[in-house]
């Protein structure tokens, strides 16, 4: 394969927005804890960023074909490490989500995002017809269903529907027929409440009932789940046009806003940076979208387009339901702010999936 | 396919863009438009305001002593939020101040749970408590400094004091009177919370104002001796009840005022507990006065009538009829000079009086005297006795009043009465507070009048055959005084029982006299129950007393007293002698040593310090005494102050 790769080929200004919302969760963590017990997390983070960033390189020299010919395996190790997980991983706030040693634990299901992104891409790529049939929809979607279940039974809500967008935009960019995409939206707009009134007693978790409960009425339990709603508004609200400056959001310092260094950061961010910092921000995850985009738009093959269309999907979907759930658009889900909240795992897997990105562009003059 | 897959993806597009739409929506209207509404709601959560405690005033003699001070203690709270186990805490808790566990861990549940940082564990606690949880050094454990109100020599002046209620709002006496005085004016301080609501930042929002200082014109150390003889009285008497009142004839001044029975206002009233101890007799019960309204019926009559002291008056052999009435004397004769009606407190030698000066007038001096109407002391429940109008008096009105019955009076009343006599015709109203400024004096008699009685109350006192010869000599002084025995009247059966009240009048010395003494005793039986060996005992010591005090000099050489307690000893009953001993003063006084303060906390400092009578001065708030000033052990002069070093 003489393909010509070079350091110029980087895409160095996907690279460098990344960086700049990394930069700036750096600062709104460090602002958010520095008196408090996690006083050290910013500089943890700025290990985690600096590890995955190195990580992402290695991925990057991995050509992707070969990454989508290991899919089996890749799949087949991602179910067996969730099982495990849930038989023998640690337990923490009530469930079992990290596996690892010591102070070393990873969070399997960020890693397994990536596997749905490589088997949706591969599963779409090899129907080659024009027309997506619904039995192979099924398949596919059996296929990302089992670990899905396996998260939420961890019990991780949140994380297992950050799978669904990836499997959603590919089979619709894949020629999911129009009147079956209506199809399926009916269905699933009955089914879901019809299957809340019915089933949530089997399906839902007491304090996942409250929350939605309190996302349509905050104030029916503002002490209780309706808190973090209630405290993330007034965060963002007091935040008004110019924010309160760093360290000097009364909310975020003195611990109103549950967890403002992780899935509450946007929060604590529009507090202390107000409106245009929010913008500012916003527009950073706006670029950096566009990028991804226009590398979809520029891969080599199918299998590129549907890689790079997965990672965008997912990495909407996780702003959109973060940034939703702050301002009280969305139920509290607790999935991180990509890039921005706290985490190791989260970061790695993110910055292996704009890794993931860069692998296309680089292989974009193959053929 | 390539058009499908472009409008495909468009249509994700409008989606994403549908949905951030949305939130971007929302992030303006949050952070653009209503930021102050979030912003109070921050606020709201965020503050608290505090109360800053301003202690009540203190209560002083007229001699700067403490009679009523507000000392720090110490009420306990918890945070509930930052109690790291309920059940263990609810144990440790009710353990040391001996509360119900069940009860305080079912309220520590509901706050915590409510998310509420403040709770008040028990207010008030002893320092032995306090310390015994400080020592346990909790951090959940906060202690607010409150402040308590303690009486410092007990029982001394109970009832002019008053008291005060859990929340210290005064409920009686000057306390109650005077309460909005006394009442600081507690401050606001401002405090940011943090979620656990552990104030970080904090602003004084007003300043406290303390209460303002009260000074009596009580002297602590004549109210000790009023106190005491008082009680004396009573209890030698078998009496249920007195009261008696000192006061400075020319200015109004209260030096003392007593009633028996008695109560310690640092102890809160019990239910069930008598509730007669706390009345104050000499300001709100009335009573009639007997036989010592008849000096008010004989100045009546000096003032118009051509009636002399020296005029005889006819005493009808000891019995008279008076409109369809019979009225008898105890002892018979024909006609007495005036002086000697009033010498020997004949009742119809008065009622002739009485008849002479008649209604009109009779009723205009007796509301001269101040008689019908409140003094205006400030004390509350004051009661402004009974004097019937004038058309309402029947004709044997006036033979009754002119002997001190139809009217009824209390005894402050009366020592106003007894002042106008004793500082040349004016009308003083008493007061209880130093400052307080009364209606200007009115001159209600010609000085002339009031010196001619004078001379003749001195009468009652010196005169063999007076009602006060005997009991109402001040040694050293000239005194001056009428006695009082009025049969008590039974309201439910209608009749005057065998039971008297007992009264003495007086003033000392009778050229310019320093002091009025009014002494009344309850429920007094018998001879011995009559207002000359009743109550004219006490007269005799609170007036002597208060001459002391004051420094008044001499005007008589200082005979032994063996013209009277000498010759009552000889023939009277043994309750008397009894009293023999107390008299005189022991010679050479060995003044009481100080005691040991080193190592007490304040409160144990000032009831130590209270039930011996010594004045404390305090340096310090908190912790315990480091040192004093004279030492333990040093003799305490009589007055001496003792400073006292507090220090944790």
């Amino acid at each position: 394969m003489a393909s010509y790769r070079s350091i110029r080929d980087f895409d160095w200004p996907m690279f460098v927005l990344a960086v700049a919302i990394c930069s700036m969760g750096v600062l709104q963590i460090f602002s958010a804890t520095h008196d408090t017990k996690w006083g050290d997390a910013w500089w943890k983070q700025v290990m985690y960023i600096m590890v995955s960033i190195v990580i992402m390189w290695f991925a990057t020299l991995i050509d992707y074909h070969t990454l989508l010919a290991q899919v089996p395996i890749l799949y087949t190790a991602s179910v067996v490490t969730l099982i495990a997980t849930f038989l023998v991983g640690t337990k923490i706030f009530g469930s079992r989500r990290w596996i690892g040693y010591g102070s070393f634990k990873l969070q399997i299901s960020e890693f397994v995002k990536l596997v749905i992104v490589l088997l949706v891409a591969r599963y779409l790529t090899e129907i080659k017809t024009e027309q997506l049939e619904l039995s192979d929809l099924f398949k596919l979607g059996g296929l990302v269903g089992v670990p899905m279940l396996l998260v939420m039974a961890q019990p991780d809500l949140g994380t297992a529907l950050t799978y669904l967008p990836i499997l959603v935009v590919g089979v619709f960019l894949a020629g999911l027929r129009w009147q079956h995409a209506a199809a399926i939206g009916v269905v699933i707009a009955l089914i879901l409440p019809l299957s809340y009134f019915f089933l949530k007693d089997y399906l839902l978790k007491d304090y996942q009932k409250a929350r939605l409960v309190s996302f349509v009425n905050p104030s029916s339990d503002p002490k209780g789940s309706g808190y973090q709603v209630i405290q993330s508004q007034i965060a963002v609200g007091s935040g008004a046009l110019w924010g309160r400056g760093v360290t000097r959001g009364s909310q975020t310092q003195n611990g109103f806003l549950p967890v403002p260094h992780t899935d509450f950061i946007f929060s604590a961010f529009a507090e202390e940076h107000g409106f245009v910092g929010v913008v500012v921000v916003l527009g950073l995850y706006f670029l950096l979208l566009m990028q991804i985009v226009q590398n979809a738009q520029m891969a080599p093959d199918r299998a590129g387009m549907y890689l790079c269309m997965g990672v965008a999907a997912l990495l909407v979907f996780h702003v959109l339901v973060n940034v939703g759930m702050v301002v009280g658009r969305m139920p509290v889900t607790g999935i991180p702010l990509p890039l921005m909240s706290s985490g190791g795992s989260n970061t790695l897997s993110i910055f292996l999936m704009l890794g993931l990105v860069n692998n296309v562009r680089l292989r974009r003059f193959v053929n | 396919m390539e058009f499908d897959s472009t409008s495909r993806l468009r249509c994700l597009a409008w989606i994403v863009l549908g949905w951030v739409g949305l939130i971007v929506a929302r992030l303006v209207q949050l952070q653009v438009f209503q930021h102050d509404t979030y912003k109070q709601l921050a606020m709201a959560q965020q503050e608290r305001v505090l109360d800053i405690p301003a202690p009540r005033g203190p209560i002083l003699d007229r001699t700067g002593d403490r009679l009523a001070l507000s000392v720090p203690c110490d009420s306990v709270c918890v945070n509930p939020m930052r109690i790291p186990d309920l059940a263990m805490a609810s144990e440790i808790l009710a353990k040391i101040l001996d509360l119900d566990q069940l009860k305080l861990y079912g309220q520590l549940r509901l706050y915590n749970d409510s998310r509420s940082g403040f709770m008040w564990v028990k207010r008030k606690v002893t320092d032995a408590e306090a310390e015994r949880l400080r020592n346990l050094k909790l951090e959940w454990i906060e202690f607010r400094t409150e402040s308590k109100r303690v009486y410092a020599y007990g029982s001394l002046g109970a009832h002019v004091l008053g008291g005060v209620d859990f929340e210290e709002k005064g409920n009686g006496g000057v306390e109650q009177a005077l309460d909005e005085e006394l009442t600081g004016h507690a401050g606001s301080i401002r405090v940011t919370t943090d979620v656990k609501q552990r104030p970080y930042d904090s602003k004084l929002d007003t300043e406290s104002i303390p209460g303002k200082t009260v000074r009596l014109t009580i002297l602590a150390r004549l109210q000790y001796i009023a106190e005491r003889e008082l009680k004396k009285a009573v209890e030698d008497h078998h009496c249920k009840s007195g009261s008696l009142v000192a006061m400075d004839p020319k200015t109004g001044e209260i030096l003392a005022l007593a009633n028996y029975p008695t109560y310690d206002p640092n102890i809160r009233p019990r239910k069930g507990s008598d509730p007669t101890a706390r009345e104050n007799l000499a300001v709100t019960a009335p009573f009639e006065p007997g036989s010592v309204f008849k000096t008010i019926t004989l100045t009546a009559a000096l003032e118009t009538t051509n009636l002399k002291p020296q005029t005889i008056i006819p005493c009808g052999n000891g019995s008279m009829t008076l409109f369809g009435r019979t009225i008898h004397d105890h002892n018979s004769y024909p006609s007495l000079p005036m002086e000697d009606v009033l010498a020997r407190s004949s009742n119809i030698g008065a009622i002739n009086v009485g008849l002479r000066v008649g209604d009109a007038n009779m009723y205009e001096y007796v509301h001269r005297f101040g008689f019908g109407k409140r003094t205006g002391i400030q004390l509350p429940g004051e009661s402004g006795g009974l004097l019937r109008p004038l058309k309402k008096w029947q004709k044997s009105s006036i033979g009754s009043i002119a002997m001190g019955h139809e009217v009824s009076v209390t005894s402050v009343q009366l020592a106003q009465a007894c002042s106008v006599i004793a500082n040349g015709g004016r009308l003083v109203h008493p007061k209880i507070v130093m400052s307080t400024k009364t209606d200007p004096p009115v001159q209600v008699l010609r000085p002339e009048t009031a010196f001619t009685m004078r001379r003749m109350m001195e009468g009652v006192v010196i005169k063999p055959y007076g009602t006060g010869y005997k009991y109402a000599h001040i040694p050293g002084y000239t005194s001056a005084g009428k006695t009082g025995t009025a049969q008590i009247y039974d309201f439910k059966s209608h009749v005057y029982t065998h039971l008297y009240n007992a009264s003495f009048m007086g003033f000392a010395p009778v050229t310019d006299p320093a002091v009025v003494v009014v002494v009344t005793v309850n429920g007094a039986a018998g001879t011995a129950g009559y207002g000359g060996p009743a109550s004219a005992p006490a007269f005799r010591e609170v007036a002597a007393a208060a001459l002391r005090l004051l420094n008044v000099p001499q005007d008589k050489p200082d005979e032994t007293p063996e013209s009277t307690d000498d010759a009552e000893a000889d023939e009277n009953d043994v309750a008397l002698v009894d009293l023999s001993p107390t008299v005189p003063e022991p010679p050479v006084f060995i003044g009481p040593k100080a005691p040991d303060f080193v190592g007490m906390t304040m409160r144990d400092v000032v009831q130590r310090s209270a039930g011996e009578g010594i004045p404390v001065d305090f340096a310090g708030r908190t912790g315990v005494v480091r040192s004093q000033i004279p030492a333990a052990g040093y003799p305490l002069p009589v007055g001496q102050r003792i400073r006292v070093q507090l220090g944790r």
